[in-house]
C-alpha cells in the first residue's frame, strides 16, 4: 500500500523523493512488477508524467531522449531510426508492443539491471544522463553501481539522456533468450566497428547479463585498434572475454552455458561483421 | 483520489484507491468483463486496453494514472458498432476457450489502425504480446487478414 503523488514541477518532484522512501514511476513496466512481487514495498510511488513531455531533439551529432518518452516514441521517429539503426534493432527486441508502447530508455536505466537491453546500447553509444535538480552531466556506465542501484542522491534524478551517433560503424548485436518475444537476455553482445579498409580503427563491444551490470573492457579494446579485422583477431578476442568474464548460474542458465556463449557470440559476431 | 477520464467515449469520474491497478478498477468497479488477468506481470496480454490509442497491459498501470487519458475496452467497440475484428476472429474460428480474445482483439485493432494492410510478419510482430494456450496461432492470424483484407 503506497501513496501516489503525480508533480508538475522538477522542484517539486525532487522533494518529494527526497522526502519519503519513494520510488519513480514512469512506464511502470519493471516497477509494478516489482511492487506486484513485493520484491519492493516503497511509501510513496511518484508519478514522473506530470512533468512536461519535452521533445526528442537532435543537436550534431548526438539525440537527447527527454523523461517519458517511451521505446514506441523512438521507433516512431525518423531521424532516430536513420540514424540510430542498431538501437532500433536492440528497442525491437524489447518486451511487446503492449511494454514498449510504455516502457522507457529512462526507466531501463533506472532499474540498472544486468540485462536491460536499452542499458547496454548507452554504453556502446557514450551514453550520457542529465540529472536533476542539481544540473549535472554524467557517463550513464558511472551512474550504475549494481543490480538495481543508481549511484544518485536521495533528490536526485535523471532528466534526459544523450546518445551520440556512430557514422560509418558496422554493427552486430544478438540477445538469446528462451523465447522471441519478452525476452530478458540470457547473454546479450553488441559490437560497433569502425574499419579502415581492413584495420580496425575503432571497436566498442558490451556484453549484457553475464556480471552485476553491463561488461565493457576499454583496454581489450584499445588492444586491438590498428589490427587486421580478421577471423584470428576475433578468435583471440573470444578467449580474452572468456577469461575475464565470469558468469553467475540463476533462473535463466547456468554460469557454463554463459561461458560458453561469451566466447560463441563473439565469433559469430565476427562472420556477421563481416557479412555486411 | 478522483480521476476524471473518458471510457468507451464517456466521461467518467471515480473515486479510485491509490495503489489499485487499472486492470483491477476496470473489471472490478466499471465492470468491464473482458479485460481479463492471466499473467499480472505483462507477459501475456489478456489485460489488454487501448490508452490514448495504443494497446497497453492495463495490469501494468495504477488506475489513477488513467486520470485525464481515454480508454477503449471490447465493450466499447461493441457498443459503437465497431464489431468488424470480432465478426472475423468468429468466421475463421479463431477463439477456443476464449480467454486471450479479448486481448487479441484490442491488439489487432491498434495494428489495423496503424497499418491496414499488414503482411503476415507485420501481423506476429503486432500480436507478439498477446499469449493464447489454445489456438496454435494460425486461425487468429488468418482472422487479422480477413479483417484486414477480406483474405479468404
Ligand atoms: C513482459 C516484460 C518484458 C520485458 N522485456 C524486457 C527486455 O526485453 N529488455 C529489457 O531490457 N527490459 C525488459 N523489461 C523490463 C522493462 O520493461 C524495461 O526495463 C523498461 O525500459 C523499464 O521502463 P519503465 O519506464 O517502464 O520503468 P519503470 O518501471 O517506470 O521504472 C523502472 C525503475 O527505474 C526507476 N526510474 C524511473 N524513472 C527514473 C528517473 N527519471 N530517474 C531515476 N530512476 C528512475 C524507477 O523508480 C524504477 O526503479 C520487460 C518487462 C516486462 C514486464
Ligand atoms: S495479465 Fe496483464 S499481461 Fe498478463
Ligand atoms: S482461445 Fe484459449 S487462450 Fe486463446
Amino acid at each position: 500500500m503506497f501513496r501516489y503523488y503525480k508533480p508538475h514541477t522538477i522542484n517539486e518532484l525532487s522533494e518529494l523523493k527526497a522526502k519519503y522512501d519513494s520510488k519513480l514511476l514512469s512506464g511502470g513496466t519493471d516497477l509494478m512488477v516489482k511492487m506486484r512481487a513485493k520484491v519492493i514495498n516503497p511509501e510513496v510511488v511518484i508519478d514522473t508524467k506530470g512533468l512536461e513531455k519535452e521533445e526528442i531533439t537532435f543537436d550534431g551529432s548526438k539525440i537527447r531522449i527527454p523523461l517519458n518518452t517511451t521505446y514506441d516514441d523512438l521507433l516512431s521517429n525518423n531521424e532516430f531510426c536513420d540514424r540510430f539503426p542498431m538501437v532500433v534493432d536492440i528497442i525491437k527486441q524489447i518486451g511487446s508492443p503492449q511494454i514498449r508502447n510504455r516502457a522507457t530508455p529512462i526507466g531501463n536505466i533506472g532499474n540498472a539491471s544486468p540485462a536491460g537491453d536499452f542499458l547496454l546500447a548507452t554504453y556502446l553509444f557514450h551514453g550520457y544522463a542529465e540529472i536533476k535538480p542539481s544540473n549535472k552531466k554524467v557517463r550513464i556506465h558511472q551512474l550504475i553501481d549494481g543490480p538495481g542501484r543508481l549511484r544518485l542522491k536521495p533528490e536526485e534524478f535523471i532528466y534526459s539522456i544523450e546518445l551520440k551517433e556512430r557514422k560509418g560503424f558496422k554493427y552486430y548485436y544478438e540477445k538469446v533468450g528462451k523465447r522471441n518475444a519478452m525476452n530478458i537476455a540470457i547473454i546479450s553482445l553488441g559490437v560497433l566497428v569502425k574499419l579502415d579498409g581492413e584495420i580496425i580503427e575503432e571497436i566498442k563491444i558490451a556484453y549484457g547479463s553475464v556480471g552485476p551490470t553491463v561488461v565493457r573492457f576499454k583496454d581489450i579494446e584499445d588492444g586491438v585498434i590498428g589490427k587486421k579485422f580478421s577471423k584470428e583477431l576475433f578468435e583471440e578476442l573470444a578467449e580474452k572475454y572468456y577469461e575475464r568474464i565470469n558468469p553467475i548460474t540463476d533462473v535463466r542458465a547456468t554460469a557454463d552455458y554463459r561461458k560458453k556463449m561469451v566466447k560463441n557470440l563473439m565469433l559469430k559476431s565476427y562472420y556477421n561483421l563481416n557479412k555486411n | 483520489m478522483i480521476i476524471k477520464f473518458k471510457l468507451n467515449g464517456k466521461d467518467v469520474e471515480f473515486d479510485v484507491l491509490e495503489h489499485k491497478r487499472a486492470l483491477d478498477f476496470l473489471r472490478d468497479d466499471m465492470r468491464m468483463t473482458s479485460v481479463k488477468e492471466g499473467c499480472g506481470e505483462g507477459e501475456c496480454g489478456a489485460c489488454t486496453i487501448i490508452l490514448n490509442g495504443k494497446n497497453v497491459n492495463s495490469c501494468m498501470v495504477l488506475a489513477v494514472e488513467l486520470d485525464g487519458q481515454e480508454v477503449w475496452t471490447l465493450e466499447g467497440l461493441n457498443e459503437i458498432g465497431d464489431t468488424k475484428i470480432q465478426d472475423a476472429y468468429i468466421e475463421k474460428g479463431a477463439i477456443q476457450c476464449g480467454f486471450c480474445t479479448p486481448g487479441f482483439i484490442m491488439s489487432t485493432k491498434v495494428l489495423l489502425d496503424k497499418n491496414p494492410n499488414p503482411s503476415e510478419e507485420e501481423i506476429k510482430e503486432g500480436l507478439e504480446g498477446n499469449l493464447c494456450r489454445c489456438t496454435g496461432y494460425t486461425k487468429i492470424i488468418e482472422a487479422v487478414k480477413f479483417a484486414a483484407r477480406g483474405e479468404k
